[in-house]
């Protein structure tokens, strides 16, 4: 009984871990380049609806192909704007959040119900059987991205460019690496990682398409980004934490007995609270790269 | 003189970013099967054509231009704040709360709205501290409580301002605190006078007031602000305050003032996404109170104008929605205008220097 | 005398706000030699050698490489050439290890082989870093180490170091030294810029000294002295542009000097004042002295010797520890509006980082730091508009300020007209004690003098003020007592009297009077 439970909030948390992890692993890369997206939250949304109709095209691998696409193609676009134009980061975030929000909305209601579309279950990822339920090979992807990143950072010689443009730009420069095409490339990376992230909710977590599924998560990446203090790797554990409070509001909300005692209202701010918590608790010991949201331009 | 060409160039800049935005979503438009023209011919008409169109659009517009200021009043003085969302839910019920109790017409209104700016400010001051004491990002803080309130929001609405008899909704509020409407017929009320006279407040704080100048001071060069004797805490508890009252404002002129519902209803279908759309009206009218008039009372159309396009056309309402965000991607580009210049001296002048 | 590695021949360097900064220098390197390359602030030393390692294009003139004409696009094309330079701001990424920073440095794979090369490079060399560390927790010295390491880990050449002592210890420098002496044995040409006269004499074997863009000298320091070196680097001529020759000075009534000397009291004393540098360590070293009403006090030397951090601390923009008493009122730590109440006013040296908001108005900017004094603040803090305009109005009228207009943005206005609006505003808050820190830097010759007039006016007055400045000119023209500041200390104070050019040189090079 007691192992049952552990079980299942164990599954539940790692299933909730995985947009998380991804999204948040893959900013990581974007910020120790240098750029620092808040539009995550809409690249979640956008590409789990355009993943969702490359499933309902051509099976759960498109879907997946297509949401990593859709991530690429808004990174790619926000780089060019950021890295290139030297735009405003922020507002660049928000015009893709609300851009996301629009399309998405927009897309569902053409595509007959309002705010919600169900992914049929014959093109969804298929889960691997255990004997405690059905786990998605995302989850065993998420596992293991973070600690492919922190190769790539530390160990490979594109790791060493993309660290450098974030930290001293100018030293970068100096020493012949193309700042704005490196920059460039790690948000785009990022974003393809929450282009996965997006797809894996709509086609193999939730089965299904809706307004407001992203729920914050692009927001918890961020936070739990500034968790990790940019360190790849911990963005399991951040991720995990965020997952555990995510499926501990859903685990809580259909306990008998707690269910009527609680309101499910209440349960649900858990892991907006736990993420608030968190980053009240960890801010000052973070260091962030020092060209973090500054454009560079030469002398 | 300078002043008006700057002034002209941000007014150039944001009609060429809504052109922008009008021809990317009549693409998507095209992409998806509708004719854009003719849409946009539709929309437009019915919003601008008549006084209901107009009158639709001013009551669209009235929210937004006070979620709008919340974020305009940050992001003067150099904060980013998106909690006007969360915040607008409470003043919305707070202001359903003052008819738990009743006082004598007109009295009661202001009541409601005392409660309305109090909540709002409530709301944003846990991100305010924060930000002040602790230095946490009011990006992450904001979006944080936007959610927490949405649900607290919930819960408010479907157990201690439910209405006895109808489940689905809060108490209706009394007469007696309502904005009275300005033209029957059309759910456009005096509350439009509230968030217009709300932005002239806003713009003489800005610009009359030792304190504005103070905040822009801050926002424009902290160093410069510091080396003249601003303390950058006090201007983010003023930030948020001033942001608290008016997001807390623009939920009360939709549970008080937007016709014929006078009450908030469970999953907040009225007000959801009216904090989120101020921030896009808010850069649109470039952070200014003024723009910010001129830029909701243009998106309040689009809105109306698609409402009438989704009943005609069939065309999906949120399309407004990606107009606006495109709008606001266009206008994420530094001196928009200069663009086309660039591009075509890039052309000309191939090689230069290295 | 063997031939040259490299020869620049008519360097001139005009930069994009046509700033002339090179006029028509000819410069050469040879094998196995360290060359000094002496000169103040501005002269063109770091110009100069910028454009020999590629970072910046001549304007005019060629650099010839082993006898051949070459361009130099960039520092990585120059490093392929063999002209290796180790700049005064390290290019290091300071979380990265040391081994990281080279292998960006290098382009190399930070892997086994490289460890390998740079190891066997600091058994060569004795320059020695522990690899692994972040730089961030190295000491200065080391890291000077990692960006030498970094250069001649590409086998150069030429090897140029700008100020490559002004963040070292002594024994950090006896250390660099050596291993200069070493390389220099390998037939490496060094080039050594720097603006202390001991270590020329110590360690170059020729030196050139450049002044306003042009070389005014080139000596073999054997044949040369600290005197001779001095007279060249800060010029025997008067100022062509002055009306108050230094030579002068003495004219000043001796009264007024006695009366500095003995009479009245000081309006500002600073005791053993102590200011942390942003790296690290200490930018002000225990700084006193007193400024006394009527008289110009100039603190002379190089810049990045600590004066930027002794007037941020004084203004209340930095914290620092000691006293500084303004009429005998404790004044370290208060906020600046405080500090202004009390009778200071602050021209910053930083124009736009603290002295102007440059995208609000020129009204706007002429309060700044007074807009809560009772004559700009009305009831429930109303802004009283007509009064900022009226005052704006005062100040672009006596101080001569040429604006577009009142409403116009103060990004609109010449350095001059900035320069003159800040120092109005300053002046306008009616303050005993004035701190100008480079208050001319930048300006064309006729806004400078008018500054520089202000200044005298405002000592007549009654005023004291402290000048920063590393124009050794200026502070020589306009003051009554001297400061020399070196590594975060005064070398020497005297007056202007007692004092020649070549001392003065002296005094900034680091020698104690």
């Amino acid at each position: 009984m007691t192992l049952g439970y552990f079980w299942s909030i164990l599954f539940l948390s790692l299933h909730a871990m995985v947009p998380i992890t991804l999204t948040a692993a893959g900013e990581v890369v974007g910020e120790r380049a240098g750029l620092f997206n808040i539009g995550l939250e809409g690249i979640l949304l956008l590409s789990a609806f355009t993943g969702a109709l490359g499933a309902e095209a051509g099976g759960w691998p498109l879907g997946l192909l297509v949401g990593i696409g859709t991530g690429a193609v808004v990174g790619l676009f926000f780089g060019l704007v950021n890295a290139y134009w030297k735009g405003n980061q922020l507002i660049t975030g928000v015009g893709i959040n609300l851009f996301a929000l629009g399309f998405v909305a927009f897309g569902l209601q053409a595509l007959g119900t309002p705010g919600f579309h169900d992914v049929p279950r014959d093109v969804r990822l298929p889960a691997i059987q255990t004997p405690v339920g059905g786990l998605s090979p995302i989850v065993l992807l998420a596992l293991v991205v973070p600690f492919a990143i922190h190769w790539f950072l530390n160990r490979t010689r594109a790791g060493l460019w993309v660290r450098a443009v974030g930290e001293n730009p100018e030293a970068a420069d100096v020493a012949g690496v193309p700042v704005e095409l490196v920059r460039l490339l790690a948000t785009t990376f990022g974003a393809a990682l929450a282009g996965l992230a997006g797809a894996y909710m709509a086609i193999s977590w939730m089965g299904s398409v809706t307004k407001e599924m992203a729920a914050g998560r692009g927001f918890i990446a961020l936070a739990t980004v500034v968790f990790s203090g940019l360190r790849p790797i911990l963005t399991l554990a951040g991720g995990f934490i965020f997952g555990f409070f995510d499926s501990l509001a859903t685990w809580i909300a259909n306990i008998p007995g707690v269910k009527e005692a609680v309101p499910w209202q209440f349960v649900s701010t858990i892991p907006y609270i736990a993420t608030l918590l968190v980053v009240t608790g960890v801010i000052g010991r973070v260091r962030f790269p020092k060209a973090l949201g500054v454009p560079y331009r030469r002398e | 003189m300078r002043r008006l060409r700057a002034t002209l160039r941000a007014v150039a800049e944001s009609i060429l970013a809504a052109a922008i935005g009008l021809v990317v979503a009549g693409f998507i438009l095209k992409a998806w099967g509708y004719s854009p023209i003719s849409a946009y011919i539709a929309l437009f008409e019915a919003s601008f054509r008549d006084l209901y169109g107009i009158a639709g659009a001013l009551a669209n517009a009235t929210p937004l231009i006070l979620t709008a200021l919340t974020f305009a009043v940050a992001a003067r003085a150099g904060l980013f704040n998106i909690g006007a969302e969360g915040q607008m839910y409470f003043g919305a019920l707070a202001a359903v709360a003052a008819s738990l109790f009743r006082l004598p017409p007109g009295l009661h209104l202001l009541v409601a709205l005392a409660f309305a700016g109090a909540a709002g400010v409530l709301w944003s001051l846990v991100p305010s501290v924060l930000r002040a004491t602790r230095g946490v990002s009011e990006v992450i803080s904001t979006i944080m409580f936007n959610w927490i309130g949405r649900y607290l929001a919930f819960w408010l609405v479907a157990n201690v301002l439910v209405d006895p008899y109808r489940a689905e909704k809060t108490i209706t509020v009394l007469p007696g605190s309502r904005f009275p409407t300005l033209v029957p017929g059309t759910d456009l009320s005096y509350a439009i006078f509230l968030a217009v006279a709300v932005a002239l407040l806003v713009y003489f704080l800005l610009w009359h007031t030792v304190t504005g100048y103070e905040m822009r001071a801050a926002g424009a060069n902290p160093d410069a602000a510091r080396y003249g004797g601003v303390r950058s805490a006090g201007v983010i508890v003023l930030v948020f305050l001033l942001g608290g009252i008016t997001a807390g404002l623009a939920g009360a002129t939709q549970s008080l003032g937007r016709p014929p519902t006078y009450a908030v209803y469970s999953g907040l279908p009225q007000i959801s996404n009216l904090g989120f759309d101020g921030i896009g009206v808010a850069m649109i009218g470039r952070n200014h109170p003024l723009g910010i008039i001129f830029a909701a009372v243009f998106y309040g159309g689009l809105q109306s104008g698609a409402r009438v396009m989704q009943l005609f056309a069939g065309i999906p309402l949120e399309m407004v929605r990606v107009v606006q965000g495109v709008i606001v991607l266009a206008l994420a580009l530094p001196e928009l205008l200069r663009i086309f210049r660039i591009l075509r001296r890039r052309r000309v002048e191939l090689g230069g220097e290295r | 005398m063997p031939e040259p590695l490299l020869k620049a021949e008519g360097i001139v360097k005009v930069y994009p706000d046509g700033t002339v900064a090179l006029r028509g220098v000819d410069f050469d390197i040879r094998p196995g030699e360290i060359q000094g390359l002496l000169g103040e602030n501005g002269a063109g030393k770091t110009t100069l050698t910028k454009i020999i390692s590629g970072l910046l294009p001549p304007t005019l003139g060629r650099i010839l490489l082993g006898g051949e004409p070459v361009r130099l696009r960039s520092p990585k094309e120059a490093l392929a050439r063999g002209i290796g330079m180790v700049h005064q701001h390290f290019a290091l990424v300071d979380d990265f290890t040391v081994l990281e920073n080279i292998a960006l440095g290098t382009g190399r794979p930070a892997d086994r082989a490289l460890r390998a090369s740079v190891a066997e490079l600091m058994e060569r060399t004795g320059l020695r870093v522990p690899l692994d560390a972040p730089v961030e927790n190295l000491a200065v010295g080391e890291r000077q180490r990692v960006e030498i390491l970094k250069v001649l880990s590409r086998a150069v050449r030429i090897l140029i170091l700008d100020e490559p002592t002004s963040v070292l210890t002594p024994v950090e420098t006896d250390e660099l030294f050596g291993f200069l002496r070493r390389l220099k044995g390998e037939g490496v040409g060094i080039v050594f810029i720097t603006h202390k006269l001991r270590e020329v004499l110590e360690i170059t074997d020729r030196v050139t000294v450049l002044r306003r863009g042009e070389v005014v000298g080139e000596v073999l320091t054997r044949e040369t002295s600290a005197e001779e070196l001095a007279r060249m680097m800060v010029g025997a001529e008067l100022r062509p542009r002055g009306r108050r020759p230094v030579e002068l000075l003495t004219d000043i009534p001796r009264e007024r000097r006695e009366a500095v000397r003995t009479g009245v009291e000081p309006v500002l004393v600073v005791e053993d004042l102590r200011v942390p540098a942003e790296g690290g360590g200490e930018a002000v070293k225990g700084i006193s002295f007193e400024l006394y009403p009527g008289e110009i006090l100039g603190i002379a030397g190089v810049e990045g010797n600590g004066q930027t951090e002794l007037v941020e601390a004084i203004c209340g923009l930095r914290g620092g520890r000691g006293s500084a008493r303004l009429r005998g009122r404790e004044i370290l730590g208060l906020p600046p509006l405080e500090l202004y109440r009390l009778g200071l006013a602050h021209i910053p040296e930083d124009r736009w980082k603290y002295g102007l908001i440059l995208s609000f108005t020129v009204a706007e900017n002429s309060i700044l730091g007074r807009q809560r004094s009772p004559r700009f603040l009305g009831p429930l803090t109303v802004l009283r508009w007509g009064e900022v305009f009226a005052h704006a109005r005062e100040l672009i009228a006596r101080f001569s300020i040429q604006a577009p207009g009142l409403e116009a943005p103060a990004k609109s206005l010449s350095g001059g007209n900035q320069q003159k609006l800040i120092v109005g505003r300053e002046l306008s808050k009616e303050p005993d004690v004035v701190i100008a820190a480079q208050p001319t830097r930048g300006l064309d010759i006729g806004a400078a003098e008018y500054i520089r007039d202000l200044l005298l006016g405002l000592r007549d007055e009654g005023k004291a003020i402290l000048l920063v400045s590393a124009d050794l000119d200026e502070v020589l023209e306009l003051s009554d007592r001297v400061a020399f500041m070196y590594e975060g200390t005064f070398t020497a104070v005297t007056t202007p009297a007692e004092l020649d050019r070549e001392r003065a040189g002296l005094y900034m090079g680091g020698m104690r009077g």
